[in-house]
C-alpha cells in the first residue's frame, strides 16, 4: 500500500540533522514546526514498519540539498483481524473483532466470515466456559441485534441484523451445552466424530450401553426411569471433566473418544425425559 | 409415534414438498413409508441366547449419532441361518435398516449373509443421503454377528481337536 504523505513542514535547520526529532509517530504527523526547509515524505509501509524517504530540500539562503533517508517504525493502529474492515454505511475502519456496529454511523455490520463462536460470545476459549456469562452475553447481543429492532431501518441493514442474530443464536446454542461445545472445539482443530460404525469401540462399554437402553426400555414406573436418569447424569458429569482435562492437556483423540461416549449418554437422557413423559 | 419420529428427523426430502402443513406430508416428506412400517411393526425384535454355540452376536455403535445395534444370527448344523433377532436404540432409519437386515439373513448361508451390502438395505427402504450411515450399521452389526459365530465355531473346533488327543 502506497500512501503519499504530503507535508509542508517548517523546522528549525537544526532539527534536519536529526531527522528523528520529525516524524517517528504517526500521531505528530500533524504537528507543524516552524522550519526553513520544504519536507516531502514517501511513505511505503512495509508490514509495521514505514520506511521513509524523506527527501529535505532546503529553501532560502540554504542552498544546499539535503537528502535524508531513514526508516522509523510506527504503530499502526489495527486490531486482532487480519485486514481492517470499513463500514458498509460511512466508510470509517472499524476497530472492534467481530463489529456488530460502526462505531461512527451505528449501522449494524454483517457477520464477518470465519469468526469463531467463542470470539462472538466474548468468551476465553476452553470447555468449561461460564454458562452464567454466556447468558447474559446472549441476551444483550439480541437486544441490540434482533430484527424487531431494525423494521424501520433500510433492507440492508434488515437482513445484517437477521443474519447476525441468527449467528448468536447458533453461537449461544452451541456453546451452551458440554457435547455441542466440545465437539465444535474439537471442529476449530479440524477433527470431527466420523460417521459410521466405530470399530474401535469398546464392547464392554457397547454392552454396558444396550443394558441401560434396554432397562429404560423396560421400565414400568417413573421411579425406575428417574433412577437410570441419574445415573446417566452423573456419568455426564464424569465425561465433562475428563473431556476437559483432556482439551487443557490438547489430548485431541482422547477428547474425541470421550464426546463419542458422552453423545450415547446425551442420547439416554433424552430418552429418559421421553420415558417420565409418556408416564404423565 | 410416528409424528415424534418425524419431529426428530433432518429429511433433505423435507426441501422438495410444496405442501409442508398437513401432518401426513410431514411424515412422508421425511421417512419413507417403508422405513415407517419397519418402525411400527418390527419384525424379530429380541434376543436369543448368546451362550449358545450356534448364536453369534453383533454389537455395534454409531458415535456420531449415538445409536446402538445388536444383532443375532442362530445358524444351523449345516450352516444355514434359521434365526435372526435385532435390538436397535436410535433413530427411525436405524431401527428399520436393522429390522429389514434381520428379515434378510433369515434362510441364508453364512457365506451369502457375508453379501449383503449397505447399498442393497438403503436402496431397499429409500434411505435419503443423510440416513445412509444407517444401513452401513446394519451392514457392520450383520458382519458382527457372523464374525462372532465364526469365532465360536473355531474355539469349538479346537476343543474338540484337543478333547480327542
Amino acid at each position: 500500500m502506497l500512501s503519499y504523505n504530503s507535508l509542508r513542514i517548517v523546522c528549525p535547520f537544526r532539527a534536519l540533522l536529526h531527522p528523528n526529532w520529525l516524524m517517528t509517530n504517526r500521531q505528530t504527523v500533524n504537528t507543524t514546526v516552524t522550519c526553513s526547509a520544504h519536507f516531502v515524505s514517501t511513505s511505503f509501509p512495509k508490514k509495521d514498519t514505514w520506511q521513509r524517504k524523506c527527501n529535505l530540500k532546503s529553501t532560502g539562503n540554504e542552498s544546499k540539498l539535503i537528502y535524508s533517508t531513514y526508516t522509523a517504525s510506527s504503530t499502526r493502529n489495527y486490531c486482532t483481524g487480519k485486514f481492517k474492515l470499513n463500514c458498509w454505511n460511512c466508510k470509517q475502519p472499524l476497530y472492534e473483532t467481530p463489529a456488530f456496529f460502526c462505531m461512527a454511523c451505528k449501522a449494524v455490520q454483517p457477520p464477518e466470515e470465519g469468526t469463531s463462536f467463542f470470539n462472538i460470545m466474548d468468551c476465553d476459549y476452553k470447555f468449561s466456559l461460564d454458562t452464567q456469562k454466556l447468558q447474559k452475553r446472549y441476551l444483550h447481543l439480541q437486544r441490540s441485534l434482533h430484527p424487531d429492532n431494525f423494521s424501520q431501518k433500510s433492507v440492508k441493514e434488515q437482513e445484517y441484523s437477521e443474519s447476525y442474530s441468527a449467528l448468536v443464536n447458533k453461537a449461544y446454542q452451541t456453546l451452551l451445552k458440554p457435547l455441542s461445545r466440545g465437539l465444535y472445539m474439537l471442529e476449530l482443530k479440524g477433527m470431527r466424530i466420523e460417521e459410521g460404525t466405530d470399530s474401535g469401540a469398546d464392547p464392554e462399554f457397547l454392552i454396558e450401553l444396550m443394558e441401560i437402553n434396554e432397562a429404560l426400555d423396560e421400565a414400568k414406573t417413573p421411579e425406575e426411569a428417574s433412577k437410570i436418569g441419574q445415573h446417566t447424569k452423573g456419568k455426564l458429569a464424569v465425561l465433562t471433566e475428563e473431556i476437559d482435562a483432556a482439551l487443557l492437556k490438547g489430548q485431541l483423540q482422547s477428547a474425541k473418544a470421550l464426546l463419542a461416549q458422552m453423545k450415547y449418554f446425551a442420547n439416554i437422557e433424552e430418552k429418559v425425559k421421553e420415558k417420565l413423559s409418556e408416564f404423565m | 409415534m410416528a409424528g415424534t419420529v418425524a419431529k426428530k428427523c433432518l429429511s433433505p426430502l423435507a426441501l422438495l414438498t410444496r405442501r409442508l402443513s398437513a401432518p401426513e406430508f410431514i411424515t412422508q416428506c421425511c421417512y419413507h413409508k417403508k422405513v415407517v412400517d419397519h418402525y411400527e411393526n418390527p419384525r424379530n425384535v429380541g434376543t436369543l441366547d448368546k451362550n449358545s454355540k450356534n448364536v453369534g452376536t453383533g454389537l455395534v455403535g454409531a458415535p456420531a449419532c449415538g445409536d446402538v445395534m445388536k444383532l443375532q444370527i442362530e445358524v444351523d448344523d449345516h450352516g444355514k441361518i434359521v434365526d435372526a433377532r435385532f435390538k436397535t436404540f436410535g433413530c427411525g432409519s436405524a431401527i428399520a435398516s436393522s429390522s429389514l437386515a434381520t428379515e434378510w439373513v433369515k434362510g441364508k448361508s453364512v457365506d451369502e449373509a457375508l453379501l449383503i451390502k449397505n447399498t442393497d438395505i438403503a436402496k431397499e427402504l429409500c434411505l435419503p443421503p443423510v440416513k445412509l450411515h444407517c444401513s452401513m450399521l446394519a451392514e457392520d452389526a450383520i458382519k458382527a454377528a457372523l464374525a462372532d459365530y465364526r469365532l465360536k465355531q473355531k474355539d469349538d473346533q479346537q476343543e474338540a481337536a484337543r478333547a480327542s488327543i
